[in-house]
């Protein structure tokens, strides 16, 4: 057992991280807490723990949000953007990074990418509202998709451009005297390699998108079309006397990203780092 | 014709196999230089096709509305009707005869103050504590300091409105600050750090690990306190990922927008509303689009000077090992 005694000089160290990890946990586990709450049990103790497991709360927020419809609304948006970002930006990134040597219209698009991380959404917050007026795409699920992928874009071929970088170029090359196309060539062998920066993509994209707020605010208006996000905002502000349901509604919909967390926080954490240090 | 094959890019590829690159043709050419060289090039347009795709959305939602932006900042449009006049620089003209704006501009730089100090001090001090040796606990704490950056600003706002509202007046007997006009801000800068404080904290943390140990050893040896340590190898050596993290912060608190709309709406009395929910409000509230671009337009314009002039600040005082 003298493997887990502890110095007593660390003790303070040992408190303080306890601390810390309260303070963060907190607001979190109070929200689990008072889902579980019926209305008398709140009313008597905020921090007690319940009497009996109330689920009421969870069968009211279901079905009083309209839980179901704004969670599809939100994976259908979800899913195709991750998809195409996914697609769409290894492709870019490979490109940028093989070829940006001997085409400048490559180095250009570099460097257009980069500088366009550095515009803040509130400049195109009116004048895509226009075009999508004048489209008639507002309120549309795919009108969603193309804007969240549209502004996905430069962060991550930035981060395939780095990677890419990295894979030896010989693979390819003895495919290419081997007959193989440029596209297949791409698909059967460089696609593969990257799958480690492919998780970390698609990881943090699901949980910023699953998250959009600032996109989905001006294009989602109609209620029809609202993701979760969105649903919430309003949700919250009709129902906030009833905090138990509404804490299982808040649980609910968080379910899937920090479950998407759990499973990929090595790559997200790669992500953030590697994006940090290159910017 | 004497001369060998060379390529400018020769990772110890064997000539017989450039060779096999050349012959296999269509895709490739090569090319003497300047220098008597020949140069292997990739032909035609497939690396085009390549960013195309991506290209097209990046072009849809950014490129687009930018430039349409800077034509909209300088029309009256209203954003509804569909049409609308060119009238030059008179919006932004009235955002210098604007009174309205004053207070979201003042409660933007507060924001941005108090958000970079506190949004930087409690993920550094957060990615001190879990650099220990105590692999395990470290572990566990650092995912629990992550959690919070999965949950929408949306939902982070509603559980700290609940705190603030229920929880510690109750609890600690602590009035809600929100609905106070001096501390709303404050209020809102902590629900902001918690959400974000984990990315950060990861900055940091990465910074951290760069750190060669030896360098503490050594200032151990000649009786550096803790704190001297601290001051004159972790301070300099950190600066990469202060660079990041302040720059990072700073933009994105001068941007401060969903957690404060869904927070407070920008009240009590807009004396937390930022000039993002203002330009929102001319959106959607006054029906001043023009005018509202046109205040975005100078904001992001002034955003990125700062934001390239904080990070300039930090990159010279980097040093390198």
């Amino acid at each position: 057992m003298k493997k887990y005694r502890v110095e007593l000089r660390k003790l303070p160290y040992f408190l303080l991280v306890l601390f810390a990890v309260l303070v963060f946990a907190m607001p979190v586990a109070l929200a689990v807490l008072t889902s579980f709450k019926s209305k008398p049990d709140l009313a008597k103790s905020l921090i007690g723990f319940p009497d009996q497991i109330y689920l009421e709360n969870y069968r009211g927020a279901i079905e009083r949000s309209d839980f179901f419809h704004s969670i599809l609304n939100t994976v259908m948006v979800v899913v195709p953007s991750v998809t195409l970002i996914v697609l769409c930006a290894s492709m870019s990134g490979y490109a940028v990074a093989r070829y940006y040597k001997e085409s400048r219209i490559l180095m250009l698009l570099d460097k257009v990418y980069l500088a366009s991380l550095m515009i803040p959404f509130q400049i195109l917050m009116i004048p895509v509202y226009k075009i999508y007026k004048t489209l008639n795409l507002l309120n549309t699920l795919h009108g969603m998709v193309f804007m969240l992928v549209g502004t996905s874009i430069a962060y991550s071929a930035f981060l395939y451009v780095g990677f890419v970088k990295s894979i030896p170029r010989e693979i390819e090359e003895s495919a290419y005297i081997d007959g193989c196309s440029e596209f297949k060539c791409y698909w059967l062998i460089t696609f593969p390699l990257l799958k480690p920066i492919s998780a970390t993509v698609a990881a943090l994209h699901m949980i910023w998108l699953w998250n959009d707020f600032n996109i989905s605010v001006i294009l989602l208006q109609k209620e029809a079309v609202r993701t979760i996000t969105i649903k919430q905002f309003y949700f919250f502000g009709q129902y906030t006397a009833d905090y138990g349901m509404a804490f299982a509604a808040a649980i609910l919909s968080m379910i899937p990203v920090v479950l998407c967390f759990v499973f990929m926080q090595k790559y997200i954490v790669n992500g953030i780092v590697v994006g940090a240090v290159k910017s | 014709m004497r001369k060998e094959l060379l390529f400018t890019d020769m990772n110890g590829r064997g000539r017989r196999e450039a060779a096999g690159l050349w012959l296999c043709g269509g895709a490739w050419t090569v090319t003497e230089n300047a220098r008597g060289r020949f140069e292997m090039k990739k032909k035609g347009f497939t690396k085009y096709l390549f960013v195309l795709p991506g290209f097209c959305f990046f072009a849809f939602a950014m490129l687009l509305p930018f430039f349409m932006g800077i034509h909209i900042a300088f029309t009256d449009w209203d954003g509804v009707a569909p049409e609308y006049h060119f009238v030059g620089l008179k919006n932004f003209i009235a955002i210098f005869k604007d009174t309205r704006i004053k207070a979201p501009f003042l409660n933007t730089l507060e924001f941005a103050l108090l958000g970079t100090v506190i949004g930087n001090i409690i993920p550094l001090s957060l990615a001190l504590l879990v650099n220990g040796k105590y692999a395990k606990l470290n572990t566990i704490a650092r995912v629990i300091f992550f959690i919070p950056v999965c949950l929408s600003s949306v939902l982070t706002a509603f559980l700290w409105k609940f705190l603030y509202h229920e929880f510690f007046p109750e609890v600690f007997g602590w009035k809600n600050i929100l609905g106070n006009p001096r501390w709303v801000i404050l209020g809102i800068v902590i629900i902001g750090v918690w959400n974000t404080a984990g990315t950060n904290m990861l900055i940091y943390l990465s910074g951290l690990k760069n750190i060669p140990l030896e360098l503490y050893e050594a200032a151990k040896m000649d009786g550096a306190t803790g704190i001297q340590r601290f001051r004159m190898i972790t301070l300099p050596l950190l600066m990469p990922s202060f660079s990041v993290c302040v720059t990072l912060t700073l933009t994105s608190w001068l941007k401060e927008f969903a957690t404060t709309l869904s927070a407070t709406s920008g009240g009590p009395g807009g004396s937390s509303r930022t000039v993002s929910i203002y330009v929102f409000d001319n959106l959607y509230k006054y029906y001043k689009a023009g005018y509202g671009q046109a205040i975005s337009l100078l904001f992001a314009f002034i955003l990125i000077v700062v934001g390239l002039l904080v990070s300039s600040f930090f990159r010279r005082r980097e040093v390198e090992l």
